[in-house]
C-alpha cells in the first residue's frame, strides 16, 4: 500500500492535470515499458491494454496491440489518439519530456522503478492496485519470489563461483553491484566479481578481466558468440576461458525487470552450473 | 634587344570584368620599366598575368618566345621572382628562413640548403641592409622590414626577370631609395630585366628606362620617361593638375602637384 | 632563441630526442594500470596472469594508442598547415564523420563491434567520405580550401544525423554500442589491429613527409607559393588525401577521439616553430606520447572502472583549446 501510495505522489508531482485515482478501475490501459507490458498481462489485465511501446514482444498476444511509439522516445500523439485513462512507464534516459507532456493533456501517469528486485515487486503491486485487480499483485509476488527460492535451492549445495556478466563487447562494459542482473547473479550461485566497482554498469578495462579471474562469464552482449571468443580468447589465464565457461545468454528476459525474473535465474544458474542438469521447462 | 617577358594583346579580369584589355608590355634584360596609374587601373592584374597567376582571357604571355602557361611551374620560377604588394608571412620563420624559400625553385622538395644556398641568401640579405636580422623571426620585425625581406627572397631566387607591384609603400626614404637602387643595379649588372608598379612618380622617373602609363586598363602612353611624364598625359590620367618641370642637371622630369589656389594662377 | 634555420641536424637531433620520450612513455605507463602486473613476474613466466595483462591486453592497447595519436596529430598538423587555420582539427574533414556512420551501420546489421568487419566496414566509409569530399570540393580544376572545410561541416552534420536516426530505432543495448563511435575507445587485445593501424599511418605518413616544404612554401600563401614553383594544386590534394588516410584508419580502429589532432600540433609549433619538415614528424611521435597518456589516465582515474579516452582528451583539450583562441585573438593573429 505504500508503494502505491508512493506511485501515485510520483505521478501526482508531474503536475495539476493528474488526478489521485478514476472511480472506475482503467479500463484503457498504455504501456511504455517493455516490463511493464508483460507484467499487465501476467496479472491478466492483458485485454485493458490498447497501446504498447515498439519493443514490447513479450507476451506474444502484446505483439498485436498498437505501438504507440519506442520504450526511449514514445510518441505523444499516438499515446494520447489510444485515448488511455492510464499510463505506466518507467523512467528511461529518454522518455521524460513525452511523459510530462502526456501528464500535461490530463491523462494520469503511473512510474513505476525496475532497478532491483525490490522495485519490481513493487512495481507488481503498484500496478495492481492501479488496475484494482485485487491481491492478484500480491499473488503474483508470492509466486516469482518462491521461483527464485526454488532457484537458490537447487545451487545451495553448490561452491559458488565467480561470474563476470558483461553488457557490451566495445567498449566493455559489465553489470556491477547494486543492480537486478547482480541479485540475479546471486540467487543463481554466482559472485560477481564487479560488485566493488562501485558504478552499475562499469566500463572495465580489458585487463580487470584478467585480474578478477572470473570462473565464469556470461556473455549478454549484442553481438555475435565469436565476438566474445575473440574478445576474451587470449586471456587463458582466466579460468572461464580456459575452461571454456564463456557462455552466452539471451538478452531479453535478463534485462526486464518482469515476471520472467524466474527465467532468467534458471538461465543463469545454468549457465553458472551446468552440472545442474538442463532447465526444466 | 627583345623582350624575354612580355604580355601580347592581353585582356584579364576577375568574374564577368575585364581589368585590363588589350595590353602589350616587354621586360627586357637590363632595363627597368615602371608601370604608373591612377588607382584600380590595373596595374596589380598586369603584374599578375605577367607572373601566370592570372591567366589571360585574351592575348598570350611568353617567356622566351613560348606561351608561359606551357612551361612548368619550376622552371618558371627559377627565371621570374615577384615581389608582390602585401604578400602573407608565416610570422614564426626567421629572416634568413624566409629568404632561403626563395631558393626552393633550385632545390629538390625535401632537401636542406647547401653551402652555396647559404651564401645566396645571405648576399640578398646583405644587399637589402637586413643582415642584422637574419635570426630574427618575421613577428619582431616592421612593416618597412618585413617588405624588404620579401625582396630578398625574391633576389635569392637569383631571377632573370623581376616582377614588384609596390615594393616602397611602407618604406622611408632611405628605403625607398635603397630598394630601387639594388634593383637598378640589378638590371645594368646583373642583367636582370625588371618591371616595377610604382606610386611615386618621381621615382619612377629617376629610376625607369622605360615608364608604361596605364589608365582604365589600357595602355595609354609608354616610352621613356619624359615622352610619357608630361603635365597633359598626367592631367587627364589622374584627373588632377600637375607641374612637370626638369631637373637642371640631369634633364629627368620631376613632377610636381599643383595647390589648387596656385592652379588658378597659371 | 631559435637557430636562424633548420638543419639536418637539429631535425635529427630533435626527432630522436622525442622518439626516446615515446619509448619511455610506453615503457612507464606500461607499468601503469589499474590492476597489480609485475614486470619481472611476466618476463619471467609468459603464462602468468602479470604476462597476459601486460602484454596481451596493456601492450596491445598501448601501441594502438601511440598509433592512433600519432595519425591524428600529423593529420592536423597537415590540415593546419594547408587550410592556413591553426585550429583546424581532423575532424572537420568529415571524414571521422564518414567513417562513424559506416561502422555504426555494419554494427546494427549484426556485426560483433569486436569482429573486424566493422573497421572494415568504417574505413570503407572513410574512403566514400574522402571520394564525397574530393568531388564535391573541386570545381574548375580547383580545390578551395574553405569549400573544403564547408563540404567537411556538411558531411559531419549528416553523419551526425545518420547516428541519431540510428539511435532512434534500433535497441537500447544496440545504442550503446554506438556511443564507442562518438566517444572512443583504444581497447583491443589484437596486434593484428595494431599493425594495421600501423601499416596504414606508415603509408600516410610517408605520403604527406613528401610535402612537409610544399607546405612551408604554401603558408607563404597560394600565390606566393605559385610564384616559388609549387603546384599548389596538386599538394592540396595529395595532402588532403594523405591526412584523410590516416583520419580514417584511425577512427575506423578507436572511434572519435576529440581534440588530440589539434592540441598536439598547436603545442609543437609553439615550441619548435613552423617548419613542417620537422614538425610534420615531431607531431607523429608527440601526439603518439600524448594519446597513450590520456589513455593511461582514462584507465587508472576512476579506480577499477575506465573513463572513455575521449572524455579524458575533450577534459585536457577543452580548456586548453579555449586558452589557444583567447590568446590568438588577444594577439589579433586569429
Amino acid at each position: 500500500m505504500l508503494a502505491t501510495a508512493l506511485a501515485v505522489a510520483v505521478a501526482g508531482c508531474g503536475g495539476p492535470a493528474s488526478t489521485p485515482g478514476p472511480a472506475r478501475p482503467p479500463a484503457r490501459v498504455v504501456s511504455l515499458a517493455p516490463s511493464v507490458t508483460e507484467i499487465v498481462f501476467a496479472l491478466g489485465a492483458g485485454s485493458r491494454v490498447v497501446g504498447v511501446c515498439g519493443q514490447c514482444n513479450h507476451p506474444p498476444a502484446a505483439e498485436k496491440v498498437t505501438r504507440v511509439g519506442g520504450y526511449l522516445s514514445p510518441s505523444v500523439e499516438a499515446v494520447i489518439a489510444a485515448r488511455p485513462d492510464l499510463v505506466a512507464v518507467v523512467p528511461s534516459p529518454g522518455n521524460r519530456e513525452g511523459v510530462r507532456a502526456i501528464e500535461r493533456a490530463g491523462v494520469r501517469v503511473l512510474v513505476v522503478q525496475d532497478r532491483t528486485l525490490a522495485d519490481l515487486w513493487a512495481s507488481i503491486r503498484s500496478l495492481s492496485d492501479a488496475l484494482a485487480l485485487g491481491d492478484a499483485g500480491a499473488r503474483l509476488v508470492e509466486d516469482l519470489q518462491h521461483g527464485l527460492d526454488a532457484v537458490r535451492a537447487r545451487v545451495a549445495g553448490l561452491p559458488r563461483r565467480r561470474v563476470l556478466l558483461v553488457v557490451g563487447h566495445k567498449p566493455l562494459v559489465v553489470a556491477g553491484g547494486g543492480t537486478l542482473q547482480d541479485e540475479l547473479l546471486t540467487i543463481a550461485g554466482g559472485d560477481n566479481v564487479a560488485a566493488d566497482v562501485g558504478q552499475s554498469w562499469p566500463q572495465l578495462s580489458l585487463e580487470m578481466v584478467v585480474a578478477r579471474a572470473p570462473d565464469v562469464i556470461v556473455d549478454t552482449a549484442m553481438g555475435t558468440e565469436a565476438g566474445g571468443q575473440s574478445l576474451f580468447g587470449s586471456l587463458d589465464t582466466v579460468p572461464a576461458v580456459r575452461e571454456g565457461r564463456v557462455v552466452t545468454v539471451p538478452a531479453d528476459t535478463l534485462y526486464r525487470a518482469g515476471p520472467r525474473v524466474v527465467e532468467a535465474a534458471t538461465a543463469l544458474a545454468h549457465a553458472i552450473h551446468p552440472d545442474i542438469g538442463p532447465p526444466s521447462g | 634587344m627583345s623582350a624575354v617577358l612580355a604580355a601580347e594583346r592581353v585582356a584579364a579580369g576577375y568574374g564577368a570584368r575585364d581589368v585590363v584589355d588589350d595590353v602589350s608590355v616587354g621586360v627586357t634584360p637590363g632595363t627597368l620599366v615602371g608601370v604608373i596609374g591612377p588607382n584600380g587601373c590595373g596595374k596589380t592584374t598586369l603584374v599578375r598575368v605577367l607572373s601566370g597567376v592570372l591567366a589571360p582571357r585574351q592575348g598570350v604571355v611568353r617567356l622566351d618566345g613560348r606561351p608561359l602557361a606551357e612551361q612548368p611551374r619550376r622552371a618558371v620560377a627559377r627565371r621570374v621572382a615577384v615581389v608582390a604588394q602585401d604578400a602573407p608571412l608565416v610570422l614564426g620563420f626567421t629572416v634568413l628562413e624566409t629568404v632561403l624559400m626563395g631558393r626552393a625553385p633550385h632545390l629538390p622538395s625535401l632537401a636542406f640548403p647547401r653551402a652555396h644556398d647559404l651564401v645566396v641568401a645571405r648576399a640578398a640579405l646583405a644587399r637589402l641592409d637586413l643582415a642584422d636580422l637574419e635570426a630574427r623571426p618575421l613577428g619582431a620585425l616592421s612593416g618597412g622590414e618585413r617588405q624588404r625581406v620579401l625582396l630578398a627572397r625574391a633576389l635569392a631566387q637569383e631571377p632573370e626577370v623581376l616582377l614588384l607591384d609596390e615594393p616602397t609603400t611602407h618604406l622611408d626614404l632611405r628605403h625607398q631609395v635603397e630598394t630601387l637602387e639594388v634593383v637598378r643595379q640589378l638590371c645594368r649588372d646583373g642583367g636582370v630585366g625588371a618591371l616595377a608598379v610604382l606610386h611615386d612618380l618621381n621615382l619612377a622617373a629617376l629610376y625607369c628606362d622605360r615608364i608604361v602609363l596605364l589608365v582604365d586598363g589600357h595602355v595609354a602612353h609608354a616610352g621613356r620617361p619624359e615622352e610619357v611624364l608630361t603635365a597633359g598625359h598626367l592631367a587627364a590620367a589622374f584627373r588632377t593638375v600637375v607641374h612637370v618641370g626638369r631637373d637642371a642637371v640631369t634633364g629627368d622630369p620631376i613632377v610636381l602637384p599643383v595647390r589648387r589656389d596656385q592652379a588658378r594662377r597659371t | 632563441m631559435r637557430a636562424p634555420y633548420l638543419t639536418a641536424r637539429r631535425l635529427t637531433a630533435t626527432l630522436a630526442a622525442l622518439a626516446l620520450g615515446l619509448v619511455a612513455t610506453l615503457a612507464v605507463t606500461l607499468l601503469i594500470g589499474p590492476s597489480h602486473a609485475s614486470l619481472g613476474t611476466a618476463l619471467g613466466d609468459p603464462s602468468t596472469p602479470d604476462a597476459v595483462i601486460l602484454f596481451r591486453t596493456r601492450l596491445p592497447r598501448l601501441l594502438l594508442a601511440a598509433v592512433v595519436g600519432g595519425s591524428l596529430s600529423a593529420a592536423g598538423t597537415a590540415l593546419q598547415g594547408l587550410l592556413g587555420n591553426p585550429l583546424a582539427c581532423p575532424h572537420v574533414l568529415g571524414v571521422s564523420a564518414g567513417a562513424a556512420l559506416a561502422g555504426v551501420l555494419a554494427l546494427i546489421a549484426g556485426a560483433d563491434p569486436v569482429s573486424p568487419l566493422v573497421p572494415a566496414a568504417a574505413f570503407l566509409g572513410a574512403l566514400g567520405t574522402i571520394g564525397a569530399v574530393s568531388f564535391g570540393a573541386r570545381a574548375g580544376g580547383r580545390t578551395a580550401p574553405h569549400a573544403v572545410l564547408l563540404i567537411g561541416v556538411v558531411c559531419n552534420a549528416i553523419a551526425a544525423a545518420g547516428i541519431m536516426l540510428v539511435n532512434a530505432i534500433v535497441s537500447y543495448a544496440q545504442a550503446q554500442g554506438v556511443l564507442f563511435w562518438i566517444m572512443g575507445s583504444l581497447s583491443t587485445q589484437s596486434y593484428a589491429v595494431v599493425g594495421a593501424a600501423a601499416l596504414y599511418a606508415s603509408v600516410g605518413l610517408v605520403w604527406l613527409l613528401r610535402y612537409s616544404q610544399d607546405l612551408n612554401l604554401l603558408a607563404a600563401g597560394e600565390e606566393g607559393a605559385f610564384q616559388l614553383g609549387v603546384d599548389v594544386e596538386r599538394v592540396r590534394r595529395m595532402v588532403f588525401l594523405a591526412a584523410s588516410l590516416l583520419v580514417g584508419a584511425a577512427v575506423s580502429v578507436s572511434g572519435m577521439i576529440a581534440f588530440v589532432g589539434l592540441i598536439v600540433p598547436h603545442l609543437l609549433r609553439l615550441i619548435l616553430g613552423p617548419d613542417h619538415r620537422l614538425l610534420l614528424p615531431a607531431s607523429f611521435l608527440g601526439g603518439a606520447a600524448f594519446l597513450v597518456w590520456a589513455d593511461t589516465l582514462a584507465r587508472v582515474a576512476l579506480g577499477p572502472a575506465e573513463l572513455p579516452v575521449g572524455v579524458v582528451t575533450a577534459l585536457l583539450g577543452g580548456p586548453f583549446f579555449v586558452f589557444l583562441l583567447r590568446r590568438d585573438l588577444r594577439r589579433g593573429m586569429a
